[in-house]
C-alpha cells in the first residue's frame, strides 16, 4: 500500500471510529442528562414554589417561562428559562419571579465561563444584589446593579439578558403596567394644555377633545426646528386623532420632537382627567 | 540522590519522572494556560488536575497501543483527534451518571482538550513506548501537574483569599474578620509572579540536590 494512501486510511479510520464512539455514548448519556436536568429544573422550582401544584409552559422568542399556579389555581410567580451568549459559550439560566414581579432567585443551568473568573455568575456575591429587586426596576448597569470586576463580559452578559427577560415577564405573563393607559373616551369636552419635552426644549400644545374623542391637536410652543417639527406634527397628529390611541409610532428623523408631542398630549389629557376627579368629587360632596 | 539511581524498576521510574524529574508545570513549563487560570481556590487545582490524570492515563494507554499503526506524518491529527473524544465521553458519561463530580469538574474536562501536557506525553513517551510503561508515564505526570497546580493554588488562596479548601465542605478562614485579602494573588498577575517564585524555588532545590 502506497504511504499516501496509509496516512488518509489512518485519519479516516481513526475519525469514523471516534464519531462512532461519540455517537455511542451521546445515545446512552443525552437521555439520563436530560432527565437529570429536568428534575434539577423541577426541584428549584419547587424551592422557589412550594406551594407550586401545576405550571404551564409558554415560549416566546426571548425564552421559555413557565407559569407557576398552586392548587387553588391562582398564580404564584413565573420561572423563566433563557440562554446567553456569555465570555466563551452560552450560559443557560433561569429566574424565578414572584406574581408582584419580585425576583426570587438566579439559577445557573450550564455555562462553560472561566473557571474563577467568569463562574462568578454562579456565586452570591453576584447573584445576591439581583434578590428582591422586582422587574420594574431599571436593572442598569453602574445604578441599581453592578458588574463584577475582572468578569465584566460575563456579567454583563447576564445583566442584559436578564432586563430583557424580565421585561418580557412583567409585560407579558405577570400583565405589571408602569402606568395605567389612558382613558380618552372619560375625557370631559373641552380644550387643554399640556408640554412636553422635545429635542430643543419644552413643546406646549392644545388638544380639543368633542365628544370622548381627540380631534384636534395645534401646537402653541415648541423651540425645534421648524422642519422638524412639522414633521412630526404631520405624522403624529393623524395617529392620535385617528386611532384615539397615545400608542403611536414616533416619526423617524424626528423622533425626539415627535416624543415631545405624544408627551405633551398625554399631559394634557391627564390633566383634564384629573380635573374631572376633583370637580366630580366635589359633586359627590 | 542514591535512592534515585536505585529505582532500577522500569515502570516506578516512569511513573515518578513525571512527578519530580520532569515535573510538567515547574521542570517542562508546559499547559500554563490552565495552571494559571484556574489555580485560585486549591478546589479548583485539585479538580482539574485529577480530571489531567484520568484523560492522561486513558489517551497515553489508546495511543500508546495504536503507535504501530498510525503512520508518522498524521499522528498529530490521530492523537489530537483521540485524546478530544476521550475527553468529551468523559464528560457525557460524568455528566449522565456520577453527576456530583460532573458539578465540581465539569467546567474543567472540555479545557483538557487543549492542555498541552495531555500532547505532549503523547508525542514524547506513548507514541514510543508498551503500553504498560505509559499508563504509568500518564499517572505519574498527571499527578506532577496536579502537584504543580495544587501549589500554586495553595498559595494564591491562602494569601487571595485568606482560606484554604474554599467552596468545599472543608472550608477554614485562616485570618481574622479584619484580614484584608491581597487581591492581586487572586489575579493573573498573581499567578504569574507565584509561578515565578515557585520555579525558582524549585530551581534552587533541584540545584541543590543535582536531581538532574
Amino acid at each position: 500500500m502506497p504511504e499516501f494512501t496509509r496516512q488518509v486510511l489512518t485519519l479516516v479510520v481513526v475519525t469514523v471510529v471516534a464519531a462512532g464512539l461519540l455517537a455511542g455514548a451521546n445515545m446512552i448519556t443525552a437521555p439520563v442528562i436530560a432527565e437529570r436536568q429536568a428534575e434539577d429544573y423541577r426541584s428549584a422550582l419547587e424551592e422557589y414554589f412550594p406551594d407550586m401544584a401545576e405550571f404551564k409552559t409558554e415560549v416566546l422568542d426571548e425564552g421559555s417561562f413557565d407559569l407557576v399556579y398552586n392548587a387553588g389555581g391562582e398564580l404564584l410567580g413565573v420561572m423563566a428559562s433563557a440562554s446567553v451568549q456569555g465570555y466563551d459559550g452560552p450560559i443557560s439560566y433561569n429566574l424565578a419571579v414572584d406574581k408582584e414581579g419580585a425576583i426570587l432567585g438566579l439559577r445557573i443551568v450550564e455555562h462553560t465561563e472561566t473557571q474563577g473568573v467568569g463562574d462568578v455568575i454562579e456565586k452570591p456575591e453576584f447573584q445576591n444584589q439581583f434578590l428582591g429587586k422586582n422587574c420594574l426596576d431599571p436593572l442598569q448597569i453602574g445604578e441599581d446593579v453592578d458588574t463584577v470586576s475582572g468578569a465584566t463580559i460575563s456579567t454583563s452578559a447576564m445583566i442584559n439578558s436578564m432586563r430583557q427577560l424580565l421585561s418580557v415577564v412583567a409585560e407579558n405573563l405577570l400583565l405589571l403596567e408602569t402606568e395605567e393607559p389612558l382613558d380618552i373616551a372619560a375625557v370631559p369636552d373641552g380644550a387643554y394644555r399640556g408640554s412636553g419635552e422635545g429635542y430643543f426644549g419644552e413643546i406646549g400644545v392644545e388638544v380639543t377633545v368633542d365628544s370622548g374623542k381627540v380631534t384636534a391637536i395645534e401646537i402653541v410652543e415648541h423651540h425645534e426646528k421648524p422642519t422638524y417639527l412639522v414633521e412630526a406634527v404631520a405624522s403624529i397628529s393623524p395617529q392620535i386623532i385617528d386611532g384615539q390611541t397615545l400608542e403611536v409610532d414616533t416619526k423617524t428623523g424626528a423622533t425626539e420632537s415627535s416624543i415631545g408631542i405624544v408627551d405633551a398630549v398625554k399631559d394634557a389629557l391627564t390633566k383634564a382627567l384629573n380635573a374631572e376627579d376633583v370637580e366630580s368629587g366635589e359633586d359627590d360632596g | 540522590m542514591k535512592a534515585v539511581k536505585m529505582m532500577d524498576n522500569l515502570y516506578l521510574n516512569d511513573f515518578t519522572r513525571g512527578i519530580f524529574k520532569e515535573n510538567p508545570t515547574f521542570r517542562l513549563v508546559l499547559g500554563m494556560c490552565p495552571t494559571l487560570a484556574i489555580t485560585v481556590l486549591v478546589k479548583n487545582g485539585l479538580g482539574m488536575g485529577l480530571a489531567v490524570v484520568a484523560v492522561l492515563a486513558c489517551s497515553n494507554v489508546v495511543i500508546s497501543s495504536l503507535r504501530r499503526f498510525i503512520p508518522e506524518q498524521v499522528r498529530i491529527p490521530c492523537y489530537i483527534v483521540i485524546i478530544a473524544t476521550f475527553v468529551t465521553i468523559i464528560e457525557m458519561v460524568l455528566q449522565a451518571f456520577i453527576p456530583a463530580l460532573y458539578d465540581a469538574l465539569g467546567v474543567f474536562v472540555p479545557l483538557i482538550v487543549v492542555n498541552c501536557i495531555i500532547l505532549g506525553r503523547a508525542e514524547a513517551f506513548a507514541g514510543k513506548q508498551p503500553v504498560l510503561r505509559s499508563l504509568c508515564d500518564g499517572i505519574g505526570s498527571g499527578l506532577g501537574f496536579t502537584l504543580g497546580l495544587l501549589l500554586l493554588s495553595l498559595v494564591r488562596e491562602i494569601f487571595g483569599n485568606g482560606t484554604l479548601l474554599a467552596e468545599t465542605n472543608y472550608a477554614i478562614q485562616l485570618f481574622g474578620p479584619n484580614f484584608e485579602p491581597m487581591r492581586i494573588f487572586a489575579q493573573p498577575a498573581g499567578a504569574f509572579i507565584v509561578l515565578g517564585l515557585l520555579l525558582a524555588l524549585t530551581n534552587i532545590i533541584f540545584k541543590r540536590f543535582q536531581i538532574d
